[in-house]
């Protein structure tokens, strides 16, 4: 199995509160959409922060095309091509959707490039183009959600890491979500995404890992993560909801 | 009319510089969510450097207005430095900022007042007491000048906040300062600029201030009420909205002070900063505190 991005025994937590991660472990291959689900409190968001750099792994470590990421800040994690749109989506409420776009690429030295990969970005998301000159706090949810999205995807980084995207967002403009997302893998991105939503999330997912108590308990295609009795037991929420 | 006019008129002129005088204010707390009650304190020693120049050298208020930006830009820097870049990732920054600054402000009066004594001052080039007559309207060359320089100031202030690169990762920082710093901008350093900014705009400020009001160290604790008055109506950090703020502020206080008389026009300041933060305590430009 190719690999892009390896997390191995991470053990990591908030300030100098217990550990949140007790090792876990994780694999995320080019061109899939992985999908982390697990109950509250399992370590889901916290994984995506250490390996973005928001957290300092207290053990372990993060592999990213061979270079160790660990101590690294979130800003050169993001120049080596990780993005990360955390749960609240992170944008800036008084600025325009070019002017988030713009801030997207804001590591980007060339004005020029930036520029037309604006206009690239804008042109692939026609509900954004409509908007190009709204203030993002004036969006509704979904727009807000296909915003960050969009603007995660303005460095075209190799991984796209989504904290809950779903969260807050009425079911037809989640599927809308995963839409995008299968139409961002169809164009190479690759997608790590954490989902509270787990049936759903996995559902449009290549691949899936269970995590619980801050450790990895299973990793593997996410059909078979859907098809195991146990895990539906456990995580999905029962049989008959799993098959549906 | 006419009258209603004049006042208009001095109203607006005051405004503008109402308007410089807070938006550093503004801009400080909106990006570091400092509440610098020094400010007002740096616009007077602002205007102490151009009372200087001009009695020292013969130099005019408004050509020594960089010189005085320039020197308060540098001493925000070092003050940011001293006081503020430590305490920066405290939970309870924004508290901790109103004892500091307070501390602040009460080193630069009492440094001033040592120095320079608490004698009322006024930097007294020509056209301060000379004026434009349009028939029975008059304009004061001195307010007229303050209220355009400080335009010209906050107009070149938003240009560059809206088309520079350093101007959109201190709106950035100031509205998600997480966010900012998750897509690549150096936090610290913006913190750092904006400090020296918003005490640079104090230096400027006080130039003008130094012609337009007489001015003596202990001048701050009346001014501070006034700024924040006009800083808390626009909306905290919003520098549009506490210029806006500004010029509303002056004009009615120039009305209140025309036809109830000058004892009641500061009153105006509180009376606002009261019912604004009862019936809308964001500001007529602010917005609720939570991140989209």
């Amino acid at each position: 199995m190719s690999e892009l991005l390896r997390v191995s025994g991470v053990v990591a937590g908030y300030g100098s509160g217990p550990a949140i991660l007790n090792g876990s472990d994780l694999t995320v291959e080019p061109g899939k959409i992985h999908c982390i689900i697990g109950p509250n409190g399992a370590g889901k968001s916290t994984l995506l922060k250490a390996i973005v750099g928001i957290l300092k792994p207290r053990e372990g470590e993060v592999v990213f095309e061979g270079e160790r990421l660990n101590g690294m800040r979130p800003d050169q994690v993001l120049r080596r091509g990780i993005a990360f749109v955390p749960q609240e989506r992170a944008l800036f409420p008084k600025m325009s959707v070019r002017e988030n776009l713009r801030m997207g690429g804001f590591v980007l030295d060339d004005r020029v490039e930036l520029q037309r990969r604006i206009d690239e970005v804008l042109e692939r998301f026609p509900v954004l183009k409509e908007r190009a000159d709204q203030l993002a706090g004036t969006m509704s949810g979904g727009q807000q959600q296909t915003l960050s999205m969009a603007r995660a995807m303005l460095l075209r980084p190799k991984i796209v890491m989504l904290d809950e995207p779903s969260l807050g967002l009425a079911p037809k403009i989640v599927q809308d979500m995963f839409d995008i997302m299968k139409m961002l893998r169809d164009e190479g991105a690759t997608i790590l995404l954490v989902e509270q939503n787990a049936m759903m999330g996995l559902k449009n997912s290549d691949w899936g890992v269970v995590l619980d108590l801050g450790r990895t308990l299973f990793e593997g295609p996410a059909k078979e993560i859907l098809s195991d009795p146990r895990i539906q037991e456990l995580y999905l929420g029962g049989r008959s909801s799993a098959a549906a | 009319m006419g009258h209603t006019l004049q006042i208009l008129i001095l109203g607006l002129c005051l405004g503008g510089v109402y308007a410089l005088m807070a938006c550093g204010l503004s801009l400080v707390f909106g990006v570091m969510r400092i509440v610098n009650l020094a400010h007002p304190s740096l616009i007077i020693a602002g205007a102490f450097i151009s009372y200087w120049c001009f009695t020292l050298f013969g130099i005019d208020p408004i050509l020594s207005l960089p010189i005085s930006a320039a020197i308060l830009f540098v001493i925000g820097l070092i003050l940011y430095k001293l006081v503020f870049e430590k305490e920066a990732r405290s939970a309870k920054y924004s508290e901790m900022t109103v004892l500091l600054t307070f501390a602040v402000a009460m080193v630069v009066d009492g440094a001033l007042g040592a120095m320079f004594s608490n004698t009322q001052r006024v930097t007294s080039p020509d056209y301060a007491t000379d004026a434009f007559f349009f028939g029975t309207i008059f304009l004061p060359k001195g307010q007229l000048y303050a209220g355009l320089i400080s335009i010209a100031i906050i107009i070149g202030l938003v240009a560059f906040l809206r088309y520079t690169r350093l101007g959109y990762a201190i709106r950035a920082t100031s509205q998600n300062r997480a966010a900012a710093e998750l897509l690549g901008v150096n936090v610290n350093f913006v913190s750092l600029i904006s400090f020296g900014i918003g005490v640079g705009l104090a230096g400027a400020a006080g130039s003008l201030v130094s012609f337009v009001f007489s001015f003596f160290p202990a001048k701050h604790w009346e001014w501070i009420a006034i700024l924040m008055s006009l800083v808390v109506l626009g909306g905290m950090g919003s520098v549009q909205g506490t210029v806006i703020g500004a010029f509303l502020l002056a004009v009615i206080s120039a009305f209140v002070g025309a036809y109830a008389g000058a004892t009641w026009s500061t009153m105006t300041f509180f009376v606002a900063l009261f019912v604004i933060l009862l019936v809308r305590p964001q500001g007529l430009f602010g917005e609720k505190p939570e991140h989209v």
